[in-house]
């Protein structure tokens, strides 16, 4: 298992679409992938999970990965939330 | 007490008119509550059963979402396209389909019960998150739900697909994803409770066509499926249960409406000149790209006043230069090489909290907006000026600042300007050098001062409806003083002579872009005082011109020499009023019958 944090800072946070968005990420990898934040952990490939963790900007993340492509899957996600979603405009 | 059949009495609303015409007909009402949801036991032998047809109203709810994303994407384009995707993904959730189907198994209950319970749990969740605008996120689970319980009912989703005869859109709020599945030949007037004329329903009903009223706060509550309504979008009333006597009013009313819409569409290609070949220039005010379409169907020559701000201030973070440049862009290639006026960031110190901290002013009207903003913000004025002159390599771009009072501030938004351009041209992005770069008049001062200012710029517009409420000291909002905010004061029509003055001893162009055209006193006045151009409303376009090719220069030029020696508003107004009534019968219809 391969573990990683990213910092939520695009201003309104993770809201659906960008939860949507993040999900999909994670489903394109065959490891398990949990996401973590002020002790409540969900599932990194249900948007609903995702969502409901109400990351707002400023909120850390922790990736949990374990299996096949876990490197790259943690990779992927913490320049996901760290690089891309910090460019959304809200 | 009430017989059930005694005719409900007639009530008008007053609302925002957000695009004209007149439309009778019976309420649709889009009913947005929650189906009611009950346990039901299932049988041990339903079980398989009832999981069937759970995982049918998913699949089912899933391809009426992707047909909306599909009509969306191809409408307004993939942001909101991308909403409803993550629609389409808390469908294909894992927990929304295992736990429902487990709950079906284990407890034995109807899947409707099953879902509820399993999102009921998840809006749990939702309900503990700080952050309000994640919170609201819930409201698109519940937006889920309710279109897959529809489903499990067998009932037909909400929204306007169940539209199936002509009728008058009721709602709270059109949302895209409510109108996405509209078939747009039965909807013929939008009324909502909240919105502005920028909001969706009013965008739409101008681009269909028909008419629209918002801001009516509790239409949708008040008005029953079914119920008689004839909706004006040109006062913004509507009146519920109309009475016979009202209804053949209104029949009158829209049978005119009609005719002088056809006879004043047929003018759309023909030039705004006076019978004695006086032409001038008719271009549209717009606020967002969506409008550019009604411009062009309503037989403008070009926008005279593209707005900004609304960019702006209907987001969160600043826009940045690609994003802008895109934007502006858009309108510009569209326009080909007509004129598009773009006036820089125009907004007042109450809109602008969330970029420059708390920020209250006591009288936002005297205080830091327009070019004193842009001035002191030259990082977000340099990029605006960036992304306009980009967006003016691919047509007739020119520039105007809002709200000057001194003439330092136009020398040092010039350079400015210069600085910027060769900023540009050093990256080597492909400009449009040479657009003019004109200022707003609507000041007192500005008039005042407008010989030097005529001989710093390649043109002037005159914002009446600010230059009338500068002039006159009255904020026409409050109700008290309303009555004084009248374009038709003798100060006002000295303030525009002068203007006109300067910029033509300066050989400059001067254009007006404000309300005031769209009256036919102002409309007359302002082109007897020899504006070369007029910008307005879109929908105020065929009129002006109809107006225009209606009459001399002759006679409007005289209306002026008269009405500069008049003392009063009224004397100018009934001076003009005997003018058409004697002269130009045919105008009559476009004078307003209360005239104040």
């Amino acid at each position: 298992m391969v573990a990683g944090s990213a910092k939520v800072k695009n201003k309104n946070g993770i809201h659906l679409r960008l939860a949507g968005e993040l999900v999909k990420a994670a489903t394109k990898f065959r490891s398990h992938i949990t996401v973590t934040k002020d002790a409540q952990e969900v599932d990194a490939k249900s948007i609903l999970g995702v969502a409901g963790l109400g990351a707002e900007c400023g909120a850390e993340l922790m990736f949990r990965v374990s299996g096949e492509d876990e490197r790259e899957a943690l990779a992927y996600l913490v320049d996901l939330v760290d690089n891309e979603f910090a460019k959304e405009t809200n | 007490m009430a017989k059930p059949k005694a005719p409900a009495k007639e009530t008008t609303l007053n609302g925002i008119p957000a695009s004209p015409g007149i439309a009778f007909g019976e309420a649709f009402v889009i009913n947005v509550d929650d189906v009611p949801v009950s346990e039901e036991h299932i049988a041990a032998d339903r079980v398989d059963a009832e999981i069937e047809k759970f995982l049918a109203a998913l699949a089912k709810t899933e391809r009426e979402l992707q047909k909306l994303v599909n009509s969306l994407e191809e409408e307004i384009g993939e942001e909101h396209g991308k909403i409803l995707d993550s629609h389409r993904m808390i469908l294909r959730d894992e927990l929304v389909r295992n736990d429902t189907i487990k709950m079906i198994k284990e407890r034995r209950v109807n899947a409707a019960f099953a879902l509820t319970l399993v999102l009921e749990k998840v809006l749990t969740t939702f309900a503990a998150i700080k952050d309000e605008y994640l919170k609201e996120r819930a409201e698109d689970i519940r937006d889920v739900r309710r279109r897959v319980i529809r489903n499990l009912a067998g009932q037909k989703v909400e929204g306007l697909s169940g539209l199936r005869k002509k009728a008058i859109v009721v709602a709270k709020n059109l949302t895209p994803s409510d109108t996405a599945g509209l078939n747009k030949k039965y909807a013929i007037a939008f009324i909502t409770d909240t919105g502005g004329s920028t909001s969706h329903a009013a965008i739409l009903a101008r681009s269909q066509g028909i008419p629209a009223v918002v801001g009516l706060d509790d239409v949708s509550r008040r008005v029953k499926q079914g119920d008689q309504l004839i909706v004006d979008g040109v006062t913004g009333q509507v009146i519920l249960h109309p009475t016979p006597e009202t209804v053949s009013m209104y029949r009158e009313v829209q049978a005119r409406y009609r005719e002088l819409e056809k006879e004043l569409l047929t003018l759309r290609d023909y030039p705004a000149v006076t019978l004695d070949g006086h032409q001038i220039e008719l271009s549209a005010n717009i606020e967002t790209p969506d409008e550019v379409e009604g411009v062009m169907t309503q037989g403008a020559r070009g926008i005279g006043l593209f707005r900004t701000e609304y960019f702006f201030i209907t987001r969160d973070t600043l826009p940045g230069e690609e994003e802008q440049y895109r934007y502006y862009a858009s309108v510009v290639k569209r326009m080909q090489s007509d004129p598009v006026i773009i006036r820089t960031l125009d907004v007042g110190g109450d809109k602008i909290a969330r970029w420059v901290g708390d920020h209250t002013e006591a009288n936002p009207f005297m205080g830091w907006r327009g070019i004193r903003f842009t001035l002191a913000r030259k990082d977000i004025f340099k990029t605006q000026l960036r992304a306009i002159f980009r967006a003016a390599a691919h047509g007739n771009v020119k520039i105007m600042f809002p709200m000057v009072t001194v003439l330092e501030e136009v020398l040092l938004a010039k350079s400015i300007c210069e600085e910027v351009k060769d900023d540009l041209k050093r990256q080597r992005y492909q400009i449009g050098e040479k657009a003019e770069i004109g200022v707003m008049i609507e000041t007192p001062a500005a008039v005042a001062i407008a010989d030097h200012l005529a001989r710093e710029v390649d043109f002037f517009s005159i914002g009446t409806n600010d230059l009338i409420q500068y002039s006159l000291a009255v904020d026409r909002g409050n109700a008290k003083v309303s009555y004084l905010y009248d374009g038709l004061h003798p100060s006002i029509l000295r303030l525009l002579r002068d203007t006109v003055a300067a910029a033509h001893k300066n050989k400059i162009w001067v254009g007006i872009c404000g309300e005031m055209p769209g009256d036919i006193h102002g409309a007359l006045l302002l082109l007897g005082l020899g504006l070369d151009e007029f910008s307005a409303a879109s929908y105020l376009i065929p009129t002006i011109k109809k107006i225009v090719r209606s009459v001399t220069y002759d006679e409007t030029r005289s209306l002026v020499r008269k009405a500069l020696a008049m003392g009063t508003a009224r004397e100018i107004r009934e001076s003009i009023d005997r003018y058409i009534h004697e002269k130009r019968p045919e105008l009559k219809e476009f004078v307003p019958e209360a005239a104040s």
